[in-house]
C-alpha cells in the first residue's frame, strides 16, 4: 500500500511583531540620537549682593584673585590675565595650574575670585575661567559687572 | 431535520498589538517631553560642573540667554518661573528682567524663601548679554546664582 505524502503546510512567518519591535527601536534611536546625551550640570556660586550694583553698604577687604578676560578676534579667543599677569590665549589649563599653585602657596579657598570679562567675550570663556577656579578649589567666585547697561 | 447549534467560538482578545502600541507611545512621549523641557541652547562646557537632580535647586527662576539674529550680536531672553501654581515661560526684553527678578525676589522674601537664579546661557553669546542678568540679580539682591553647563570637556578640544 502506498502512503501518499501529506501536502506540505505553507509556512508564512508573521511579520507584524517584528515590524512593531523595529518601529519601537527606530523611534527610540532616532529620538535618542537627537537628544544630545550629554550630562548637564551646574556651577553654583553665591554672589555678594551688598557689593553688587544695588548695594554698597559694607566693604570688607579680603585678598582676592582677579581673572581678566580680553576679547581676541571678535569672540574667537580670550586672552587671560590673572592678577595682571598674562597667561595666554585660551590657556585655561595653565590658569588651573596657576590657581592651584596659589592654593599650594597658602591662598585661602574662601578668598574671592573675581572674573571680569570684556563685553564681547564669549560666554564659554567666562564659564571656562569660572570652571578653572572651581577646579583649583576656590568656592567664592564673583563676577565683575559694569554699572552701565551694555547688553541687549 | 434537527439543526445542531453552532459551537461557540472562543473570544480571546489579542493584547500583544495593544501592548506594542502603548510601549511605542510611552517611549515617544518620555523622550519628547525631555526634548521639550527647555528651549534649545548650546550650553558651555565645564569640567567641574556638578550634576543636580530634578527639584534639587529649590525656588528657581530660570533665565535662558541664547543668540538671536545673524552673527550672534543680539540675544533673546526667556524666563521660566514657577509662581506657586504653574510653570510659565515667556520671552523678555532685557529691560524687563530687572522688574521681573525684583518681583520674584520680593515674593520669595515674603514667603521666607531664598530665590535662586539659574542662568542657561548659550556658549556663543557675549558676556554683555549675560551681564544684563547678573546685574539684575545684583539689583534684586539675589545672591544664589547657578550657571548651567555641560559636564566635561568639549570634544575636539575647545575652550
Amino acid at each position: 500500500m502506498r502512503h501518499r505524502l501529506a501536502p506540505a503546510a505553507e509556512v508564512v512567518p508573521n511579520l507584524a511583531p517584528m515590524v512593531d519591535v523595529i518601529m519601537v527601536l527606530l523611534v527610540f534611536f532616532l529620538l535618542g540620537a537627537s537628544l544630545n546625551l550629554v550630562e548637564q550640570g551646574v556651577l553654583q556660586t553665591e554672589l555678594d549682593p551688598s557689593s553688587g550694583p544695588g548695594g554698597g553698604a559694607k566693604v570688607e577687604i579680603k585678598p582676592r584673585i582677579t581673572i581678566a578676560l580680553q576679547d581676541r578676534g571678535n569672540g574667537a579667543a580670550a586672552n587671560i590675565y590673572v592678577v595682571d599677569q598674562e597667561i595666554g590665549e585660551n590657556r585655561f589649563d595653565a590658569l588651573v595650574t596657576y590657581l592651584r599653585d596659589r592654593v599650594r602657596a597658602g591662598a585661602d579657598r574662601e578668598n574671592p575670585v573675581v572674573v571680569g570679562a570684556e563685553t564681547e567675550v564669549r560666554w564659554q570663556f567666562v564659564i571656562s575661567a569660572m570652571d578653572a577656579a572651581v577646579q583649583a578649589g576656590f568656592r567664592n567666585i564673583q563676577f565683575a559687572v559694569s554699572m552701565r547697561p551694555s547688553g541687549g | 431535520m434537527l439543526k445542531r447549534p453552532p459551537t461557540p467560538v472562543s473570544m480571546t482578545l489579542n493584547l500583544a498589538p495593544m501592548v506594542d502600541v502603548m510601549m511605542c507611545l510611552i517611549v515617544f512621549f518620555l523622550l519628547a517631553s525631555k526634548l521639550a523641557d527647555h528651549a534649545p541652547v548650546d550650553l558651555p562646557w565645564a569640567a567641574a560642573a556638578k550634576s543636580v537632580k530634578p527639584g534639587e535647586i529649590t525656588n528657581p527662576v530660570t533665565i535662558t540667554v541664547r543668540p538671536a539674529g545673524e552673527g550672534g550680536d543680539a540675544a533673546e531672553y526667556l524666563v521660566k518661573s514657577w509662581d506657586g501654581q504653574k510653570v510659565t515661560e515667556q520671552a523678555l526684553r532685557p529691560q524687563d528682567i530687572d522688574p521681573l527678578l525684583q518681583s520674584h525676589a520680593a515674593r520669595a522674601a515674603r514667603e521666607g524663601q531664598q530665590l535662586r537664579c539659574v542662568i542657561r546661557a548659550d556658549r556663543a553669546v557675549r558676556y554683555r548679554h549675560v551681564e544684563v542678568v547678573l546685574r539684575a540679580c545684583g539689583l534684586a539682591k539675589i545672591g544664589s546664582v547657578v550657571f548651567q553647563a555641560n559636564q566635561g570637556v568639549e570634544a575636539g578640544g575647545g575652550a
